[in-house]
């Protein structure tokens, strides 16, 4: 790195004084259960807004989707077109504001619990924690490795020790401050990550010439394409892949559906609506938050693609090749040879930043879920702050753990995954619950379970990108994956999604036409 | 070509990407005071 790593370390760590001194004034304004767990749901709409944003994208969606706008195109951006339509518009719309309302009128105070409380069951509260307690460990597991490659050589620290710290630091302000300490985090560090991204797009532009001459150059690159990926159907960075072609199905299911609608029903997301006073809140906070995304996802899909231009007007390689074939690798390598020294240094907060604010929502979701949806469910003890504290204390040692132990092919994928999962087990039953007026309660359960088990079975035995690391087919049945192309290159959520959501309303018109007959009778 | 771009499906996703966006601020604009469902604390 051409930065001084002085002044490297030393705005670091003024930014991470920073983060601590707003999460003791979070600290300071949590007075109560509901405080910590819902953030005395009167949250400001900005804060709410940047919050959601800030955690909703995580370092991958930088690094890693930039990388693989870099490597298959500008066909990315329909993932953003997914991320403020779902991901903002319909998330907040539709589901924030009845979320809100429900929430507030049933005190609800986690995921779980709300779906407890809609579908008057335990049974759900159960199996939604379990869910969350078992997969949002490796998600966080994923992020924390992000964080320690960062620090280690920012701040000249062995891995070991630089994962520990990133871990403890976050943890730090998650466990005394509760979500107000986390969003009020959340909120500095989105506005970090706004101020990078913005001038990361400016100064890609300058070194391009502008998008137009940009975008033409790129253009004219379209005989560079790797044969490999032109095999599978790669046009070009300006066109879509091929319809049907194996590239077109990575960038259609895996990257734009999965990850654009599994937004819709990530417990740590959907708590965010339960923390606005009112609606007007809501309503305030989609003026901020559809602009903060374009500007995160927007940008780093832009920049990753006409990344492939500056590479090969400095270098006479594309993006993949300078960075001797590793995706996660092309963005940081921009920025070091294409940014001046303080840009490299602004990126890199805001890259810090993005894993922070992502890392201390899953903190807090792990903990809530398992300290008040499992261990401590329906009891007084489930809403004592202490046990919370320990709940979280708890995630954060398994998912470091997970982090020092899990192969990192499989950590790679985590993000994608978890989102797939969250979407085929929870999102038909959360949508059929917040809208339906007599929900069915044996229909939600089968369709949460219907959806994750469908998700793991495609994940372990037909998508090839998780099932070759995974290894489970193999063991098993001594094949990779057990179908053929296309189907290896079809995403979970495009297969157990509509499963769990014909389930769903099988069940629910069954129960409604149970209920018609017993009122006739 | 439009703004360098040769296929019609990169240039909507831009569309939609900036329309939506500018759809959340308009939205966002119009609702500003609009106060159904105001059971705060």
């Amino acid at each position: 790195m051409a930065v001084d790593t002085l002044m490297m370390a030393a705005l670091v760590l003024i930014y991470l004084a920073a983060t601590l001194i707003i999460g003791y004034l979070g600290y300071k304004k949590t007075k109560n259960s509901e405080d910590y767990l819902v953030a005395g749901r009167c949250s400001h709409p900005v804060i709410i807004a940047l919050s959601y944003g800030a955690t909703f994208i995580s370092t991958s969606a930088i690094i890693g989707f930039g990388g693989q706008a870099a490597n298959l195109g500008m066909g990315l951006i329909w993932l953003t077109v997914l991320n403020i339509g779902v991901g903002i518009l319909l998330a907040f719309v539709v589901f924030g504001k009845k979320t809100r309302e429900i929430g507030q009128r049933l005190s609800a105070v986690t995921f779980p619990d709300l779906m407890c409380k809609i579908y008057k069951s335990p049974l759900m509260q159960y199996i939604a924690g379990f869910i969350i307690v078992i997969s949002m460990p490796l998600y966080t597991a994923a992020i924390l490795i992000g964080g320690a490659r960062f620090i280690e050589p920012t701040l000249g620290i062995d891995y070991t020790t630089s994962l520990i710290l990133f871990a403890v630091i976050t943890a730090v302000y998650v466990v005394f401050g509760g979500l107000i300490a986390v969003m009020y985090t959340d909120a500095f560090q989105g506005t970090i990550m706004l101020i990078g991204m913005t001038v990361l797009l400016a100064l890609t532009l300058v070194a391009v010439g502008g998008f137009t001459a940009g975008s033409t150059a790129l253009t004219n690159m379209a005989d560079l394409v790797p044969k490999a990926l032109a095999d599978q159907g790669m046009t070009g960075w300006t066109s879509m892949p091929a319809l049907g072609s194996p590239i077109w199905f990575t960038v259609i299911t895996t990257l734009v559906l999965g990850v654009g609608i599994g937004v819709l029903a990530q417990p740590q997301l959907v708590v965010r609506f339960m923390t606005a006073k009112d609606n007007k809140s809501l309503n305030r906070a989609i003026l901020v938050g559809g602009p903060f995304i374009l500007m995160m996802t927007g940008v780093a899909f832009t920049v990753g693609a006409l990344s492939n231009v500056y590479f090969y007007q400095t270098s006479g390689k594309i993006a993949i090749d300078a960075a001797g074939g590793n995706v996660d690798a092309i963005m940081p390598l921009f920025i070091n040879q294409a940014m001046p020294d303080i840009f490299v240094v602004i990126f890199m907060l805001t890259l810090l930043a993005a894993a922070m604010s992502t890392l201390s929502a899953l903190y807090h979701a792990m903990g809530t879920a398992l300290v008040c949806d499992l261990w401590g469910r329906g009891k007084e003890c489930a809403l004592s702050m202490k046990a919370h504290q320990a709940g979280i204390i708890i995630m954060m040692v398994i998912s470091t753990i997970l982090a020092f132990l899990m192969p990192i092919s499989i950590i790679a994928r985590a993000t994608v995954m978890f989102m797939g999962l969250c979407a085929c087990a929870f999102l038909p039953a959360f949508a059929v619950g917040v809208y339906a007026k007599a929900p069915s309660t044996k229909a939600a359960l089968y369709s949460m379970v219907t959806g994750a088990v469908v998700w793991f079975l495609w994940t372990a035995f037909f998508h090839a990108a998780e099932a070759k690391p995974l290894g489970l087919c193999q063991a098993l049945f001594g094949k990779v994956t057990l179908l053929g192309a296309p189907w290896t290159a079809v995403d979970p959520i495009v297969i157990a999604l509509p499963i769990s959501l014909v389930v769903m309303v099988a069940l629910q018109v069954q129960a409604g036409n149970a209920q018609l007959a017993a009122t006739a009778a | 070509m439009i703004l360098g771009i040769p296929d019609p499906q990169i240039l909507l996703g831009y569309g939609l990407a900036i329309g939506l966006a500018l759809a959340c601020i308009v939205y966002g604009w119009l609702r500003w005071n609009e106060a159904e469902g105001t059971h705060g604390r």
